[in-house]
């Protein structure tokens, strides 16, 4: 069953341009879904609808199961966190401790259980360390792995990066990517990354490529990575693999279309040796 | 910003560090009205030894006190000044031409002198020795009684705790915009009252865009993660009042007391 | 060299328990007239170094040499402008310091505050706004309501306005989609080859300093650990990898490729040699 379904959906900040148009897609319950697009693409419109942060023109949204409207706000918030791009501003409690317990004071969870779920979680993103650390003393990365922890602290059924490693340096961005696998690994979340990192990317279940508010590919990586020539013309970036399979089969060598490098050289190898 | 003393937490270890924020600001309330009552030398000379007794409890040092009272003394040689002219009651106590100073411009400057004295040494008693975060609670709490008249309580003290959070971000946010500035030649220093004005909108200006954005991106992570002002809420932090504070208070309230017979009833 | 510095040192929050040393004993001296990249993790002391190239922050010990000015740990130097026009400097996230009501007039500020006439410092911005891609429609729009990439380009316009003859940028790329930053990093490669103008560019971003930088500082603990030329930098990738700097995409093709028994020259630093390199072997055995 789509845990995500939308149809039909459209929505603009202002009447003179049109940000999301008339756009469908499903996401299958437990995958990980990566949006590609370059800036101004609608990427992050399209997460902020589906948290309910902002409200729809027309079409409509489903998320597991219920429809996403006024009344069921509160029940689809239950089901979905998000975490933002710039680490400073979702930080809202003065501690990392602080932080995890904001949402759950919302939720209503009784004060004896919160030190538990607080502690468990931070675990899961491996800062039980500075459950005591002021945000000032934190890095980039280590703030992301607060803000997850802070909604996975409200078990939700959705996950959605709104480019939450766009902001990190390199330590911090691996930092993050490989939380997310780690927790799409052991849990059955559902995950929805809105990205420019194409090694991300490539490493989901299913890509949605959007261009000027509509959907312009989409498919597993694979899939969407061998279209070359239409992602060029979308403005967004190929995989190193596959502008050298392009280079190669220009100068008559013709090899398989990978999206790793390690699978390219493979496949390399084995005609060097064999032939 | 390192050398404002009026206000600043300071982290240590004492008694006065874990009591409960809401008993000590009570006791700070308790406290200021205690001074205002007109219990003579005697009655302040019992306040300063009670708040003294609190500072060593505390671990704090005078000369930390002394800072914070600092900036205040400019304020209490203006008020003698402008005392010696106006006051002409008490005994002369000398006169030089035409001008005759009062024993009463003298008293008068003392006493109001001693009260702030008195009031630097029992609020810093509280700031100093309550985390910020403490003291919204503390405040929320206390403000809850007022809730069936409509004062917002949990509002004021989130308003106040965001507040607290963002400070240092929007200090550092301005310390960025003015070196961005200086890089584009405004020299915040010298210049024609114009260029003065220029100078001081380039950094305003952006100033309150980016904590506008900032506002926006808070507002849209609290909507996220389940806030709805208003909302039936649980809270982490649960405050407890112990032995230590019912102590606290009972003093507080006995030299209040103390005061008030010294005042009226003696 | 226009730019050298000489034992410098600088400390945060002196006297306080917050006191941090940002740089320790930097000696450094900044080639004329080509693209330098400051590479290193955050907190090794790159944007602290920056800030005294116009004299934002002044050394606590050393002395620094910018172009013909001297200036020394424990002087108050005066007269800074000349100084700022001569090394534009371009903070990160520059979109952040736009103020005025129009384009045109946010971009003329700089010149007007080093004295130009208003007319002169219009000229100016025009020319600058050409030069970052954006044409008279622009103009007399507000700036604040432009999108995050076309802000980025009028505050960049607003520095190159002033004229200066070294560019400084601390991370002009971060937040951009690729398809922004690869027109980002084209402009500072215009600038250099065309203007002449010296750049030095703060950056996490491996692949753009391989395309389009000559020169490589590695800051490290607030010292210069590394400072040589880019390919010499970049031919030692298990070097790069020990200071946590991932190399570049293509030098870890040539890597798996000579795991693999390719045989891969060290001159090869474009995809096209490269893809000739392949194509070569695996026709030779075929």
């Amino acid at each position: 069953m789509s845990i995500i379904e939308v149809k039909d959906l459209t929505f603009s900040y202002d009447d003179t341009k049109t940000t999301i148009d008339h756009i469908s897609f499903a996401i299958e319950e437990g995958t990980y879904t990566t949006i590609v697009g370059h800036n101004g693409s609608g990427k992050s419109t399209v997460a902020k609808l589906l948290a309910g942060l902002l409200e729809k023109k027309s079409g409509s949204i489903m998320i597991d199961g219920l429809e996403l409207n006024l009344e069921n706000l509160s029940k689809i918030r239950n089901r979905i966190g998000i975490v933002f791009q710039n680490p400073d501003n979702q930080f809202i409690g003065s501690t990392v401790r602080d932080d995890i317990a904001f949402g759950l004071e919302n939720h209503c969870v009784p004060q004896p259980e919160m030190d538990g779920i607080i502690e468990v979680n931070a675990e899961r993103v491996h800062m039980t360390k500075y459950l005591d650390h002021e945000p000032s003393r934190l890095s980039g990365g280590q703030k992301q792995r607060v803000a997850i922890a802070g909604v996975l602290a409200m078990k939700p059924k959705i996950l959605i990066f709104d480019e939450a490693t766009s902001m990190l340096d390199p330590s911090g961005k691996d930092e993050i990517k490989r939380v997310i696998r780690n927790i799409h690994k052991e849990s059955s979340l559902t995950i929805l990354s809105i990205t420019h990192d194409i090694d991300e990317v490539a490493d989901s279940d299913h890509v949605i490529a959007l261009e000027k508010g509509r959907i312009a590919m989409q498919g597993t990586p694979h899939e969407v990575f061998s279209e070359v020539e239409a992602l060029r013309k979308i403005k967004l970036d190929v995989p190193f693999s596959l502008k050298m399979q392009q280079k190669l089969a220009k100068r008559g060598v013709q090899v398989g279309k990978h999206i790793t490098m390690e699978g390219l050289v493979r496949e390399l190898c084995q005609s060097h040796s064999n032939m | 910003m390192g050398n404002i003393t009026l206000g600043r937490y300071i982290p240590l270890d004492s008694p006065i560090h874990k009591m409960d924020p809401r008993a000590k600001i009570l006791a700070m309330l308790l406290v200021l009205v205690a001074i205002f009552m007109p219990a003579g030398w005697i009655g302040y000379g019992i306040i300063f030894a009670a708040a003294s007794l609190t500072i060593i409890i505390a671990r704090l040092s005078f000369t930390f006190i002394w800072k914070a009272m600092k900036p205040m003394l400019f304020m209490l040689v203006f008020l003698f000044v402008i005392n010696a002219f106006l006051l002409k009651t008490g005994d002369p106590l000398f006169t030089v031409g035409s001008f005759t100073l009062y024993s009463d411009a003298v008293f008068q400057t003392l006493y109001i002198a001693v009260r702030l004295l008195l009031m630097v040494m029992i609020t810093t008693c509280l700031t100093a020795t309550t985390k910020p975060l403490d003291m919204t609670l503390g405040i929320e709490d206390l403000l809850k009684p007022f809730q069936k008249i409509h004062v917002p309580a949990h509002e004021i003290a989130m308003l106040i705790s965001i507040a607290l959070r963002f400070i240092p971000d929007l200090i550092d946010e301005t310390e960025r915009i003015i070196k961005a500035q200086e890089s584009r030649g405004v020299d915040l220093k010298e210049g024609k009252i114009m260029e003065r004005i220029m100078a001081i909108l380039s950094l305003i200006v952006p100033l309150f865009v980016s904590a506008f954005q900032r506002a926006e991106d808070l507002a849209n992570a609290m909507e996220a993660r389940g806030y709805a002002p208003g909302e039936q809420r649980t809270r982490y932090k649960v405050l407890k009042m112990e032995g230590r504070d019912y102590i606290l208070l009972f003093g507080a309230a006995a030299l209040l007391a103390g005061m008030v017979w010294l005042a009226y009833f003696r | 060299m226009p730019i050298s510095f000489e034992h410098v040192g600088y400390v945060y929050s002196k006297g306080t328990p917050y006191e941090y040393q940002a740089l320790k004993d930097v000696c450094l001296d900044i080639e004329e007239g080509k693209i330098t990249a400051v590479i290193g993790q955050t907190g090794s002391g790159k944007s602290t170094l920056v800030q005294h190239l116009n004299a934002l922050l002044l050394p606590e010990s050393g002395e620094i040499h910018i172009l013909d000015r001297v200036i020394k740990a424990g002087d108050k130097p005066k007269h800074l402008k000349a100084l700022r026009k001569e090394v534009g400097l371009v903070f990160q996230f520059p979109e952040y310091q736009l103020f005025e009501e129009t384009v045109l007039k946010d971009v003329a500020f700089g010149p007007k505050n080093f004295g130009a006439s208003e007319e002169e410092a219009k000229k100016r911005a025009k020319q600058a706004l050409k030069l970052v891609g954006l044409s008279e429609e622009y103009y007399e729009r507000s700036p604040l309501e432009l999108s995050g990439g076309q802000k980025r380009r009028v505050a960049i316009a607003g520095i190159l306005a002033m004229d200066p003859s070294i560019l400084v940028l601390d991370e002009p790329t971060a937040g951009l989609d690729p398809q922004g930053t690869e027109a980002m990093m084209k402009l500072f490669y215009e600038l250099n080859h065309t203007y002449g103008k010296t750049v030095l560019i703060v950056t996490h971003d491996m692949e753009q300093v391989f395309r389009y930088c000559d020169r490589v500082i590695v800051m490290e603990d607030g010292g210069v650990r590394i400072h040589t030329d880019k390919d010499t930098f970049f031919s030692d990738p298990e070097a790069c990898r020990k200071m946590n700097i991932l190399p570049p995409v293509l030098i870890r093709m040539k890597e798996l490729l000579k795991a693999n028994g390719f045989e891969v020259a060290d001159d090869i630093i474009t995809e096209d040699a490269l893809a000739d390199c392949i194509a070569r072997q695996v026709k030779k055995h075929g």
